[in-house]
């Protein structure tokens, strides 16, 4: 083995990593809290993806700035998406698990109306923009300034995210709902108010994610559903509502995906990343950093 | 007349317009009539599992394609139509009890986006099988029946869809099942072989989708991963199902009919205007009507009922 090949598979493969772990961390936000695991995740991925496309090609204006539009749409989406659907559910649920099917199938309902009102209105083809495509060598690998500035904006986020839950009292609370709701309840805290913050941020980070894809992956009404899988996959590996081990999982994961098809062919790349994810669901349930908060 | 028997005559009389069709009415009913059959065998199947454990699978583009790609690989071999039909269920039926075994010990929205999943890997191997060692997309299969043979055959195949739906829920296998929706620990507790049931139900089940995409391969004459592994496919189905009614196979079959004649008149012109309206129906019947149109049904039903015998007592 080259070192060539090792240093492009680690270069490409954190940066795909950092856009992972944004995409994970939104998903992880509302599958910890309030155990909903938002299949439509993908579909708002794909619109903040088309939010940074058309505000390129008409406006020209940089999809580094269009990406906080495409946060802010997300998240505004979210809010809705929470009022409309889950609010009076959740209040009078007897508990968030009884919620978990009949939540997994509106976000199913969500998701085929978004792919499909998307095709409707742009059509199915895919589209792309070509945007600081010059290269930069980071340990002897040239890769394009979108992809690593992508990559940064999307670790930040993150990072901040992480920061935040750990040092305000908010992000203290969503902690606690994540260890057990029922008790943080008990405590005082007004765990509505969580859940909006978790469906408002969970649903940014996507329309941010597909801001920052847009950049160097070409994109298409049904772009999203792999992402999703992908993001699933990264919150069993580094554990439900942990936010750190999504971020960690995802670095992985990316690392694991871009060597296994640098080692294979292009043409896998589908294949691989849907072997991974039924391995990993199948035989570990429990991540690789074992933490279950159920 | 006893109500029992007011039931078998009505779907006497039903069987009886069906089986006598092809002599009077025009072509295009008949293939209208094909389609709704093909629907009502993939969404009766379903709720054999799905309606009955509670386990939601989404993997009847799998069950479905695997079918009909037996056809693709015997077709031009030995090309005999019951021939690929019971190949065509068995595969799928196999296939399905062989993933079950490790699938089925996960639960809830985990068993749900597994079963997702895989039958998308199902289908992107399926398609680098044809480009990779084929070296081709798609094939074109000629030399299939008539219509009337299509329209016969999907009738058996879905009578035997609906007597086994109804069997397995009127014996001891389905009170095993609907215990497992209920309260699978409890189920286990009380000595109910969970594991062998939910097998046994989800095998059954993906044989029947496996029966239809066979069968569809023929009537379709072109066959590639897209066509066989539709995602649309699970999508209708489930929707279909749950728009119906989940515990029973009368459920299935009105919503199967119903959105049928829908995508028939509208669906095909406006492919994403049906998929966008179908997305919005989803949601709100998970929201407003969770027991589907048979669950509406049956609570009228029940009220006019009670009514009935409170005038009476007054």
């Amino acid at each position: 083995m080259e070192f060539g090949n090792i240093s492009a598979i680690l270069v490409m493969g954190l940066t795909i990593g950092c856009i992972y772990a944004v995409i994970a961390v939104g998903l992880n936000l509302l599958y910890g809290t309030m155990r909903m695991l938002n299949i439509a995740h993908g579909s708002i991925i794909m619109l903040g993806a088309y939010t940074a496309y058309w505000l390129f090609t008409i406006y020209n204006i940089s999809p580094l700035f269009s990406a906080i539009f495409a946060a802010l749409g997300a998240g505004v989406i979210g809010l809705v998406v929470y009022k409309l659907l889950f609010a009076s559910d959740i209040r009078t649920a007897k508990s968030l698990e009884s919620l978990e099917g009949a939540s997994l199938l509106i976000f199913f309902g969500l998701l085929i109306l978004t792919e499909n009102v998307a095709s409707l209105s742009w059509g199915a083809d895919f589209r792309g923009y070509s945007y600081l495509t010059n290269a930069l060598t980071i340990w002897g690998t040239p890769v394009a300034l979108n992809r690593v500035s992508a990559a940064l904006i999307a670790i930040v986020v993150c990072l901040a995210l992480y920061i935040f839950l750990q040092r305000t009292l908010f992000g203290k609370a969503v902690r606690a709902v994540i260890q057990d709701k029922d008790a943080t309840q008990l405590a005082g805290v007004d765990t509505g108010k969580i859940y909006i913050f978790c469906f408002v941020v969970g649903f940014a980070m996507a329309g941010l994610a597909g801001a920052l894809i847009s950049m160097f992956y070409s994109i298409h009404p049904f772009m999203g559903l792999p992402y999703t899988l992908m993001a699933f996959v990264v919150i069993i590996l580094g554990g439900l509502g942990n936010i750190l081990g999504s971020l960690v999982g995802g670095l992985i994961l990316g690392l694991v995906i871009t060597a296994v098809v640098a080692y294979t062919t292009p043409g896998f790349s589908f294949i691989v990343q849907y072997v991974i994810f039924i391995v990993v669901i199948l035989f570990m349930p429990q991540g690789i950093f074992g933490r279950r908060v159920r | 007349m006893t109500s029992r028997a007011r039931t078998l005559a009505i779907w006497a009389a039903i069987l009886t317009i069906l089986l006598t069709l092809p002599l009077y009415a025009p072509g295009y009913y008949i293939s209208l009539l094909i389609s709704i059959l093909m629907w009502i065998i993939l969404a009766v199947g379903w709720i054999i599992f799905s309606g009955y454990t509670g386990y939601i699978s989404l993997a009847v583009a799998a069950f479905f394609g695997l079918g009909s790609y037996m056809t693709v690989i015997i077709w031009p071999i030995l090309p005999s139509f019951p021939l690929v039909i019971i190949a065509g269920g068995l595969a799928s039926g196999f296939f399905a009890i062989l993933i079950g075994f490790p699938c089925l010990r996960i639960r809830g929205p985990y068993f749900i986006i597994l079963t997702l999943g895989l039958s998308e890997l199902v289908k992107y191997i399926s398609q680098i099988y044809e480009v990779r060692v084929r070296g081709a997309l798609g094939t074109i299969l000629l030399g299939g029946p008539s219509s009337e043979v299509f329209y016969y055959s999907l009738i058996i195949i879905a009578a035997i869809t609906v007597v086994t739906a109804y069997f397995v829920k009127n014996t001891k296998f389905g009170l095993g099942l609907f215990s497992i929706k209920a309260n699978e620990e409890a189920a286990e507790a009380m000595g109910v072989d969970t594991t062998r049931y939910k097998l046994l139900s989800f095998g059954l089940s993906a044989l029947f989708m496996g029966f239809a995409g066979a069968v569809m391969a023929l009537r379709w004459t072109y066959i590639d991963p897209t066509v066989a592994f539709n995602p649309l496919i699970t999508f209708q189905v489930t929707i279909m199902a749950i728009f119906g009614g989940m515990e029973d196979f009368r459920g299935p079959i009105i919503g199967a009919t119903v959105l049928t004649l829908i995508s028939e008149a509208f669906g095909i012109r406006y492919p994403y205007h049906y998929m966008g309206l179908l997305g919005i129906t989803l949601i709100l019947l998970v929201k407003f009507l969770p027991t589907g149109l048979m669950g509406v049904i049956s609570r009228l039903y029940i009220r006019k009922k009670i009514v009935g015998a409170l005038d009476a007592v007054s």
